[in-house]
């Protein structure tokens, strides 16, 4: 631990603003919470709303885990795991079964997650409706009024084109029946596992400056229509490292003639598979 | 005068962490990790409370202002007093008997909900279980509905924050203090008909 920097790298009044925020965000599930983003060091896009969100949150009892798109060893997972173990000393971990605090990029991990474990997701575009509204003065008053018909015309006009809806992440939950809220960039694969999950799910995002929360046990739905019900992607294949025909899959280039392998997106549920079936 | 937190950075984050899940997880009595001094009217887990989320940034009103409260709470978070609730972030109630109604605090604009009061309320004890005068509460962070009695609340408490939750997603949230222990019922908590 580097004893220049206060504990977690966040000053105490920086925290506090965190934690107010976060207190009105779980109360208010799915709605975003403006906040007061600091700039970090590291750019904006890098899951800076992530780490203040973690860093608020951490005690130097925590065991944390940094994912990105599942793997705990790609760039921006080990540098914002190092990083919090340079500020804060405290303990890491790649295992999800052994972590308390579990920061993510774009996935939830396949093992289930306990009560006692919060996850929070690096956000990039907290407002759902922006791609279709660009003012934010008129997305709150969609919100306060709850009118999400823009949404659906979207997920409509994707029928209406391709036969089917074609939003594979990012895909509009709505949480609680009240707030359309974006589930961060993760594929639609995990959006059942938002709904009544055991452990409470914050999201930051740290250029938009918002936060927002999903507690535990509380009903999410993806959006869809009666005759168009929610789906999730499909595999022809299985993990070509662990057999798994239950996990989302990557699609990975091998070489330079076309060969192409199926591997399980989370490193430490695949590599766990690996290891029981040697034992 | 009296002391704060011992350790202000661990045992704030400490005592955030519990409030966290207390909202995140309604109606379920938690005990907070440490109880700094408080003087009167102050309940030391309510003063745990104001400490761990209280500064110059926040209004807070006091329902009692003692002179030593006010000098403790000043000295030691620096937070702003609020002439009226209206007009509060924080509010501590310390005789919940004598309570102003809860539509007299800052439920929130409805682009902006978030600007709301939360209210401290120390009350005199919890009864979990399932006897005949507990209420029901179900609602997000609650697997299934919770049976519970708060002791020492005006008798129509439960009818103002029914009249509330009319309004949502505007309302206030609630951290109910008892001894050591702490309760949260954010906005969206339903009281259930019996």
């Amino acid at each position: 631990m580097t004893p220049s920097y206060n504990f977690a790298f966040l000053d105490e009044d920086t925290k506090r603003m965190l934690r107010r925020a976060l207190l009105k965000a779980v109360a208010i599930p799915g709605y975003q919470v403006p906040f007061g983003s600091r700039e970090m060091p590291l750019p904006y896009g890098w899951g800076t709303g992530g780490i203040q969100v973690t860093a608020a949150l951490l005690g130097p009892d925590d065991v944390l885990k940094v994912i990105d798109q599942g793997a705990d060893d790609t760039t921006n997972a080990v540098n914002i795991r190092r990083f919090f173990a340079r500020v804060a000393g405290v303990a890491t971990t790649e295992r999800t079964v052994e972590a308390s605090l579990i920061q993510t990029r774009h996935r939830i991990p396949e093992t289930p997650l306990r009560e006692d474990q919060i996850l929070v997701f690096q956000v990039p575009e907290p407002e759902p409706l922006r791609t279709l509204e660009p003012r934010e003065a008129e997305t709150r008053t969609l919100h306060a009024l709850g009118d999400y018909g823009l949404m659906h015309v979207k997920l409509y006009e994707d029928i209406a084109q391709y036969g089917h809806i074609a939003t594979s992440y990012d895909y509009p939950v709505l949480v609680d029946g009240r707030f359309l809220t974006s589930p961060s960039p993760i594929p639609k694969f995990d959006n059942p596992k938002l709904d009544r999950s055991p452990a409470l799910m914050l999201f930051g995002a740290g250029r938009e400056k918002r936060l927002y929360a999903i507690p535990p046990y509380t009903r999410v739905e993806s959006l869809a229509f009666d005759d168009h019900p929610f789906e999730i992607q499909q595999w022809e294949h299985r993990c070509e490292l662990c057999g798994s025909g239950e996990s989302y899959l990557d699609e990975v280039v091998v070489d330079d003639r076309g060969g192409r392998m199926f591997v399980c997106s989370d490193t430490d549920y695949c590599g766990r598979r690996r290891t029981e079936a040697q034992a | 005068m009296l002391a704060a937190f011992a350790d202000p950075v661990f045992d704030s984050q400490r005592t955030f962490r519990e409030l966290l899940q207390a909202m995140a997880r309604p109606a379920a009595p938690r005990p907070l990790p440490v109880l700094p001094p408080a003087p009167a009217p102050v309940a030391p887990a309510a003063m745990a409370i104001l400490l761990t989320l209280c500064d110059a940034t926040t209004s807070v009103w006091l329902q009692q202002p003692s002179d030593e409260a006010v000098r403790h709470l000043r000295f030691h978070a620096g937070l702003r007093l609020a002439d009226e609730p209206q007009a509060a972030d924080f509010a501590l109630i310390s005789e919940p008997a004598a309570m102003p109604p809860l539509q007299r605090f800052g439920a929130g604009d409805l682009r902006y909900p978030d600007r709301s009061a939360s209210l401290i309320v120390q009350v005199d004890g919890f009864r979990s279980g399932a006897e005949a005068d507990r209420l029901r509460f179900a609602g997000p962070g609650l697997r299934e509905p919770v049976a519970l009695a708060i002791d020492g609340l005006p008798a129509d408490f439960w009818q103002q924050r029914a009249a509330l939750s009319a309004r949502l997603p505007l309302g206030i949230d609630l951290f109910f203090v008892a001894a050591q222990q702490v309760l949260a019922l954010p906005r969206t908590t339903r009281l259930l008909e019996t």
